[in-house]
């Protein structure tokens, strides 16, 4: 029990050090918010004016941007530790590694919560979706969707932030491995707009979890074999 | 600057001859892109000394330092600090051994309190609070406490990385050219420090190019050449020649990183 407390506590700390650096740092989690806001915008130029079918299209775009900017955000968050040799002292601590991945996890999801609320709410406002009418729902899908990428995004982010092309390498390793959690998120999403009509929201959000509990399972028995250099 | 307190845990004291070896090294290599930095250091350091590690530039003295604090593994050859084995007790040894690199370990966007605040979260510092604002005092950087690093010099970097060794409860101190960037105010502060962890019984091992400045708190010296000791003097600092045959020996080509 002691030693779970203390790795809660490290990972507390290790996320509350992100999350302070990320917001003393504004101008990344701005870019990141434009970043999505553009991707948003030009797949609505790319399908045109149409409303109903921009409309129908809304959860996939959602869930694009949301992943994308979900790329730059994870990878911002590992950057932190190329400061100054960070990410070799944060190996040297005598903590458990797993308790430096719930904390690197937990800060990349504080931070995709927010992005995934964010472009929510610019979807509702972009593609004319009514989303507060299934709010609840859609929130718990931002929320596991937002979980999973945070912690693909923590291990991936952890095997590249050694490698020069670690900007080209993180999508080229992330992005097929969340086919799933698209492929759930914008079902979940397009069922819980238009009202579920078939029952399948259901298995979409409990896809979504074992997803989710799936990766961090992985994360956490791995990730301190990425911080052992050679 | 105040007296400096040393935070020793109850096992690092003790009388030095009842303690296992500080470090305890046997045909210790390492290859980089196939070139040895270190090519079979066998080396003995007893615990409570003060040694230095001298050398040339690539020399190994770096690549033994971030063995010993697991930064790196060895390619050949075993190593234990108080008697742990690096591979086997890496956890362990983790605990006991403190590392100043050249690259400080600091996060640019923290001010200098967050910054030693997170590594007394990480060490389990007790009472964090007090020994973080002790540790601030101990390294002159009180009044720039609440200033970013991203805005220090690089001696004052050095000069908290250093705060945060005070941290935790080290039996073993690695230091990598500690006066490297320093002015004269910063190498006494260093000093100051060697003293602190000589009296309480905590072994340093400091790579330098030089003696000059630290000859007076030295109880031995090691001279690592193209990654090799090839002298050792004073008390407490043993070593003996490679146990392989030289033909099987890594052979330092050129200058290893």
């Amino acid at each position: 029990m002691n030693a779970l407390r203390a790795e809660a506590r490290v990972a507390i700390a290790v996320a509350r050090k992100d999350a302070l650096s990320e917001l003393r740092g504004r101008h990344a989690t701005v870019s990141t918010l434009f970043f999505a806001a553009v991707v948003l915008l030009l797949f609505g130029f790319a399908l045109g004016p149409d409303s109903t079918r921009l409309a129908a299209a809304a959860p996939g775009l959602l869930w694009l941007a949301i992943v994308l900017a979900g790329l730059l955000a994870v990878n911002r968050l590992h950057l932190l530790e190329t400061d100054d040799g960070a990410l070799e002292q944060l190996a040297l601590y005598p903590v458990s590694r797993r308790a430096i991945y719930a904390g690197k996890a937990l800060g990349g999801f504080a931070v995709m919560l927010l992005l995934g609320v964010l472009v929510l709410g610019a979807v509702g406002v972009l593609f004319a979706v009514n989303i507060l009418a299934h709010l609840p729902v859609l929130l718990l899908t931002v929320v596991l969707g937002a979980l999973g990428v945070a912690a693909v995004g923590t291990f991936y982010a952890g095997i590249t932030v050694r490698l020069r092309a670690r900007e080209v390498m993180l999508p080229l390793l992330m992005l097929p491995v969340l086919a799933p959690l698209l492929l759930a998120s914008v079902k979940a999403t397009a069922a819980a707009l238009g009202g579920d009509p078939f029952g399948e929201l259901g298995a979409w959000l409990q896809l979504l979890l074992a997803f989710d509990v799936l990766m961090l399972v992985i994360g956490l028995a791995t990730y301190g074999y990425l911080l052992e250099d050679g | 600057m105040p007296q400096t307190t040393i935070y020793v845990s109850p096992r690092s004291l003790g009388a030095p001859d009842t303690r296992p070896p500080a470090v305890a090294t046997t045909d210790l290599a390492r290859l980089f892109a196939g070139s040895p930095a270190l090519a079979g250091v066998s080396l003995r350091v007893d615990a409570g000394r003060t040694v230095a590690l001298l050398g040339p530039n690539g020399a190994g003295k770096t690549t033994l330092l971030r063995i010993l604090a697991t930064a790196i593994r060895p390619s050949y050859g075993r190593a234990a600090v108080d008697g742990y084995n690096l591979g086997r007790d890496a956890a362990i040894v983790r605990g006991r051994v403190a590392y100043l690199s050249h690259a400080t370990g600091l996060y640019d966007d923290l001010t200098a309190r967050e910054n030693l605040s997170f590594a007394a979260s990480m060490l389990g510092t007790p009472d964090a609070a007090v020994r973080v604002e002790r540790a601030l005092a101990d390294v002159d950087l009180a009044e720039r406490a609440r200033d970013r690093v991203r805005d220090f010099s690089a001696g004052m970097r050095k000069r908290l990385a250093l705060g945060r060794i005070l941290l935790g409860t080290a039996s073993l101190v690695l230091l990598d050219e500690p006066y490297a960037t320093l002015d004269l105010e910063g190498m006494t502060i260093v000093d100051q420090l060697l003293g602190a962890w000589r009296e309480v019984g905590v072994t340093v091992l400091v790579a330098s190019h030089t003696t000059e400045r630290l000859s007076p708190m030295l109880d031995g010296s090691v001279i690592l050449e193209r990654g090799l000791v090839t002298a050792v003097s004073g008390s407490g600092v043993a070593s003996t020649p490679p146990s392989l045959p030289a033909a099987s020996r890594p052979v330092v080509v050129g200058s290893p990183r």
